[in-house]
């Protein structure tokens, strides 16, 4: 679906060396801090940015060889671009009607009708949660087979940020094939959605991982000095000094609960993750 | 291409009372005054000012960001401005000549040869400040570029300016009266020519836009 290698980009004060793999009929994820480059990596694949090196391969087409026509299979949502606010819904129907042959317009019309879109209103005067709804509406209405939506649940309550996710849950019910990318800080977005996971730290890939081996095999270990000095480190990824002693992060935490029984062992989550692979030391 | 004409139209209609206004001035102009050159050549800029105005509104809060993620390339975007700009000023000076012709025939006031000349050369005039007025627009955006542009126009006026000054005082050529005293049959000529230049400045101006777009990141 997207393959990208050493996608590079270089800035007076960031610079960017990305490589990600996205396989058809899953949803990866790009997880990082704001100003990690994963806005950047986006607007890369998009053309919207000129890059330093590096290969993007989009449905199989290098970049630079994919038309007009050939973005009709992509979706997109970018967290600080959308339709002109002093357009209505009424207009981006016609708009889409007249810029994609697969729109779908009576599915279009449905979910702004389900998620009570006024369809006369200048989207400049619609909430957050109204302009986001109706951002990844468009993405997903015109039968697209790879979505790139960069940070969709931006500035959403949890109610908002669930409906959203079960409109993208339903859009890839559809066809097996479909796939998506999506970046957030949200780690709990991600967790539910995404079958893989890549942490982006200071604009290089810093882990990529299976969403559910992150969630069953990696831990977090928290260790005074002395169980830390006996500790074989072998499986530890990354370890960080606190008041209690050390908290290090494995990826093999059957290991350390067969071989350290008294040690206190934490289920790892996303965001602890991140923040020992951002923090910690590494090994 | 056709969902950007759309996009367009949309945002134009936005603004269809001024053009509503601008209208009941032009006419209010022409029935009031003896002067139907001046509200004639108003009408007919406001097709360029239109099109200029989209490029502010898809600049808007970012959105030429989202506007190329969908299937258009920049190449089209550009060439459709272009499009639109002509196909406006066009319909724009048409409506306006026409009721030129109107009033000057109810009025009696020119004969009617004098004011499809003055409105001919209108034309060229027209098509000249759309070629300068989209690439600023385009490179610098809605309010640098309304800046841009001024300066532009300044520079425009300082060069034909100094052109006149300077054919006068260098060359004993008085190049105003020259223009006022041509017969008609080289005044159409002359129309003629000044039209074909303007279109090829309006296609450099074209290929200037369009170089900017391609270099722009989003």
């Amino acid at each position: 679906m997207l393959k990208i290698e050493h996608l590079k980009k270089h800035y007076d004060n960031f610079s960017l060396d990305c490589s990600l793999e996205l396989m058809s009929g899953c949803v990866t994820g790009l997880i990082g801090q704001n100003g990690a480059g994963k806005s950047t990596t986006f607007k890369a694949i998009l053309g919207l940015i000129s890059t330093d090196g590096g290969n993007i391969t989009i449905l199989g087409k290098d970049r630079k060889d994919f038309t007009a026509k050939d973005k009709e299979e992509l979706g997109v949502v970018l967290s600080d671009s959308g339709f002109s606010g002093y357009l209505k819904i009424k207009d981006i129907i016609l708009i889409l009607q007249n810029m994609y042959s697969k729109f779908d317009k009576s599915l279009f019309i449905e979910q702004v009708q389900k998620f009570q879109l006024p369809m006369n209103k200048q989207i400049k005067e619609f909430s957050t949660g109204m302009k986001a709804k109706l951002k990844v509406l468009v993405a997903i209405s015109h039968n697209a087979k790879l979505l790139i939506l960069d940070e969709p649940t931006a500035g959403l309550d949890v109610i908002a940020r669930d409906e959203l996710l079960e409109m993208l849950r339903e859009f890839l019910e559809k066809d097996e094939e479909r796939s998506i990318l999506i970046s957030s800080h949200i780690s709990s977005d991600l967790e539910s959605l995404c079958d893989d996971l890549y942490m982006i730290h200071d604009g290089k890939i810093i882990l990529h991982e299976d969403t559910d081996v992150l969630l069953s095999d990696y831990a977090l270990l928290k260790v005074d000095a002395e169980q830390y000095s006996k500790l074989d480190k072998q499986f530890i990824l990354r370890s960080k000094k606190e008041t209690y002693g050390y908290s290090c992060l494995t990826n093999q935490k059957q290991y350390y609960m067969e071989n350290y029984p008294k040690i206190a062992i934490e289920k790892g989550t996303i965001d602890e993750v991140i923040t020992m692979m951002i923090r910690g030391t590494e090994q | 291409m056709k969902g950007l004409f759309v996009k367009d139209l949309k945002l134009m209609m936005l603004q269809k009372n001024f053009l509503l206004l601008i209208l009941a001035i032009v006419i209010g102009m022409m029935i009031f005054t003896d002067d139907v050159i001046f509200p004639l050549g108003f009408l007919s800029f406001i097709g360029s000012l239109f099109t200029v105005s989209t490029v502010s509104y898809d600049d808007f809060d970012n959105g030429n960001a989202f506007l190329f993620t969908l299937p258009i390339t920049r190449n089209q975007y550009v060439s459709e401005k272009y499009f639109l700009g002509l196909l406006l000023e066009c319909m724009a000076w048409v409506l306006a000549t026409v009721l030129g012709i109107i009033t000057t025939v109810l009025k009696d006031t020119l004969p009617i040869t004098d004011l499809v000349q003055s409105s001919l050369m209108i034309l060229p005039i027209m098509i000249v400040v759309q070629a300068i007025m989209l690439p600023f627009q385009l490179k610098f955006g809605g309010d640098k570029g309304r800046i841009a542009m001024i300066g532009a126009f300044g520079g425009l006026a300082v060069i034909t300016l100094v052109i006149v000054k300077g054919a006068e005082a260098i060359f004993n050529i008085d190049l105003v009266s020259l223009l006022d005293n041509l017969p008609t049959v080289s005044m159409g000529v002359l129309i003629a020519i000044a039209i074909i230049i303007a279109l090829l400045m309006l296609l450099v101006s074209m290929k200037i836009s369009l170089s900017i777009m391609n270099k722009k990141e989003f």
